[in-house]
């Protein structure tokens, strides 16, 4: 293993991450499969063809092979290996809240020396720096300097609002409010048409991160990570009116039974022009413009007539969610392959190589390579990443994130389905996540 | 042994059984060694893969240990146990799981009995009828899962198309709480009503004809029939059948995953499923395997009552 020594991060954490070196290892001249693992979405493929075409290029012995799961099982299929002490793969894709839990348990390498060494951290937004890869996490917007990474920038991403103008016009509405009214107008006006779809489903973080969206507009807080306070903070009075906003407001305007729609049913909503407005994550919206998949147009130009992406309306705060993942070393990785994983991590940061892979659809993080026009011309919804990106707000990144986000999305689901009334399942979910965190580090009987 | 049987070379078995064991290279010994070699790769496997997990499981659920905290485990003895059967998230999962048990078991019972009760009476295309019922046993739950979560999709399933055609409204299948247990519990009959179904009709196979022969002399109705002769001599078969089922269904996970993920909210989330979010969301082992080992311990418990049930019957 390159990694002997332990290093303790910032804070009182007890985080633990064996330290990968500053200077990268001396690389094999053997073949060598490098393997990362994923969630099935068309990104994954398009990393494994990025990677294949580009960095073979330098490294001709090396295979890149990008292992997908569904996305319900990635935290799970990532965790038990990690719990092996044996991992498949040796760059983890970790979702920004994830890396909490992985540092803690030693399952990733803490490459701040090398970060240091070979990568121009002035190159990025200092945020999308911390967001995916700082641990303690970093406050919004803001980066610790002192902090220590185990990360790097993977894919970006955030939500975009998927408009039809034929439908409600061109110019997108700039506040939520006004977003309902022409949602409830449209619905109205196109009998078999739904006003909204976005993400309902109680798995993954589908139905949490809707309401974190709605919380953070409305001018709600998730927690306060200083004093680890969610019960009074979460379900304050903004907190109840996002969830009623949630609930009362926009549910109404969805497709009957979408309420374990994710990511494919709300595309699959807007393809076949069944919804007037739509949130989802801007790298999961290629595949509306495709033709083949859309009954919107013919070609890309002719759904592009009829669809439009423009960033989140504000109401209260402009905040927008947090997406995207980062690069992460399995620390069970062979040193041979944990070498090759710090060179290509290295290499997919280089501003070059950001610019093409933004050209190939991937959504970059330096801040060159998000206002350069490969990526900007790439698609239509990247601008509304580039203007974004000052706008992100992420989800807790602490060890308990697993079963903080299972409670959300269960009581959120819950809510828009009828199951609970939604100040009792706002409520339920401050209180619950606060007795998980409060039981941090109990003996005994956790987990329930 | 009572006669002295003649020994020929042609009845090696028999001259292995009838000679006298030899003093000293005893030849029975080295059978049993035979024996022993021959069984002990399965026994070690056994050993392997189910006792000394279930044994290693028993000892971390006295303890604190998690799987990806590592560290050493320490011992918080019953602490797991205590807090399994004090939470109300376990008892509610708990009602859950046995309204399904319930639910499912009682239909899977009545429909598989009646389809056997139908085909035992068919003389004809019996044989491809039994084959055609059997399909849905043969795949995958997790095909199946998928199978009924498109059927039942509420905006382009095909169940709420038929339903549209014939006048009634869209059902929210798998997102109402009203609904969504009750798909599942349809799903299941759907996929196990031919294992009861089977068992049932070889039951009814098994019933003498000369029965029947003597009841029909006697000028018996059908009811009379079924109820004094059928019913009773298929009856215990059935309740094998019905306790299979039940165990299976009371360990219930792949359709529910599939299908509903235990929403909405957690209205059908089973004790396996919640079993499975203890072990592998927050990862606490200990616990699990506390939740796991009280799992084990309800089936081996009410399996025993239900066997002595059984018995009694037997005797009766």
């Amino acid at each position: 293993m390159l990694a002997t020594t332990v290093t303790a991060c910032g804070g009182d954490d007890g985080a633990s991450a064996p330290k990968a070196p500053a200077t990268i290892p001396e690389l094999t001249k053997d073949p060598l499969t490098l393997s990362f693992i994923w969630f099935e979405w068309p990104p994954a493929q398009a990393l494994e063809a990025f990677a294949n075409a580009e960095y073979k290029k330098e490294r001709p012995n090396t295979t890149i092979k990008v292992n997908t799961v569904p996305n319900a099982n990635w935290h799970d299929a990532m965790f038990t290996q990690f719990a092996a002490h044996k991992t498949d793969f040796d760059i983890a894709i970790l979702d920004s809240q994830h890396i909490g839990e992985a540092v803690t348990n030693g399952n990733i390498l803490d490459l701040t020396d090398f970060v240091k060494k070979n990568i121009d951290v002035n190159a990025y937004n200092p945020y999308l720096l911390a967001a995916y890869g700082q641990f303690p996490q970093a406050e919004t917007g803001k980066r610790d300097e002192n902090a220590s990474l185990y990360g790097l920038p993977l894919l970006g991403d955030t939500w975009t609002m998927i408009y039809r103008k034929d439908l409600i016009g061109d110019k997108p509405p700039q506040t939520w409010d006004e977003m309902i009214s022409a949602a409830e107008k449209c619905q109205a006006d196109n009998p078999g048409v739904s006003g909204l779809a976005f993400h309902q489903a109680n798995g993954s973080d589908a139905a949490a991160v809707t309401y974190n969206t709605v919380n953070g507009v409305y001018g709600g807080n998730l927690w306060d990570a200083k004093s680890r306070k969610i019960d009074g903070v979460l379900n304050d009075a903004a907190g109840q009116e996002a969830m009623d906003v949630l609930v009362n407001k926009m549910k109404p305007l969805t497709a009957k039974g979408s309420g374990n729609w994710f990511i494919d049913e709300v595309n699959a909503a807007v393809a076949q022009g069944k919804a007037c407005i739509a949130f989802n994550w801007i790298a999961a919206s290629g595949g509306l413009l495709d033709p083949k998949q859309s009954t919107l147009g013919k070609t890309r130009e002719e759904i592009l007539g009829k669809l439009g992406f423009a960033t989140l309306p504000t109401q209260k705060t402009n905040l927008v969610p947090l997406g995207g993942m980062g690069m992460h070393v399995s620390a069970y990785s062979s040193e041979a392959n944990q070498a090759e994983a710090l060179n290509f991590m290295k290499w997919f940061e280089r501003a070059d190589i950001q610019k093409k892979w933004a050209a190939a659809g991937g959504v970059p993080s330096r801040t060159d390579a998000l206002q350069s026009p490969e990526f900007l011309n790439a698609g239509p919804f990247n601008q509304v990443y580039a203007d974004s990106v000052p706008r992100m707000r992420d989800m807790w990144n602490v060890p308990e994130y697993a079963r903080l986000v299972d409670i959300e999305n269960t009581n959120v689901n819950a809510a828009l389905n009828g199951a609970k009334a939604p100040k009792d399942a706002l409520n339920d979910i401050a209180k619950e996540q606060q007795a998980v965190l409060n039981s941090s580090g109990r003996k005994g009987g956790g987990g329930l | 042994m009572s006669d002295p049987v003649s020994l020929t070379t042609d009845h090696p078995v028999q001259a292995a059984s009838a000679t006298p064991p030899a003093p000293g290279g005893s030849r029975r010994l080295s059978d049993r060694w035979l024996a022993v070699a021959f069984i002990s790769p399965a026994l070690l496997l056994l050993l392997a893969m189910s006792v000394f997990p279930l044994l290693w499981a028993l000892y971390l659920s006295f303890t604190d240990y998690s799987a990806t905290r590592g560290g050493s485990a320490h011992f918080v003895w019953f602490e797991n146990y205590t807090a399994i059967l004090t939470s109300a998230q376990v008892h509610l999962r708990a009602l859950t799981t046995l309204i399904y048990v319930v639910g499912a078991v009682t239909l899977q019972t009545v429909l598989g009995f009646t389809i056997a009760y139908l085909i035992s009476r068919r003389t004809h295309g019996r044989g491809l009828l039994t084959t055609l019922f059997l399909v849905p046993m043969m795949l995958s739950p997790v095909v199946v899962g998928l199978f009924w979560r498109f059927m039942l999709d509420a905006q382009f399933g095909v169940i709420n198309s038929m339903l549209g055609s014939l006048g009634l409204g869209q059902v929210e299948w798998l997102t109402r709480q009203r609904t969504a247990l009750f798909s599942l519990i349809v799903v299941d009959t759907w996929q196990w009503t031919p294992f009861i179904m089977l068992i049932a009709l070889a039951g009814l196979t098994a019933v003498p004809k000369y029965l029947y022969e003597a009841a029909s002399i006697d000028r018996a109705s059908e009811w009379f029939r079924f109820r004094t002769i059928t019913l009773p001599l298929v009856w215990p078969l059935l309740l094998i059948a019905v306790l299979f089922r039940a165990i299976e269904a009371f360990r219930l996970f792949d359709l529910v995953y599939i299908l509903t993920s235990g929403g909405p909210g957690v209205s059908t989330e089973t004790l396996s499923f919640h079993v499975y979010k203890v072990a592998f969301l927050g990862f606490n082992t200990g616990t699990a395997s506390a939740y796991g080992i009280l799992m084990v311990l309800i089936v081996i418990v009410l399996t025993q009552l239900y066997l002595r049930y059984l018995n009694k019957l037997k005797e009766d």
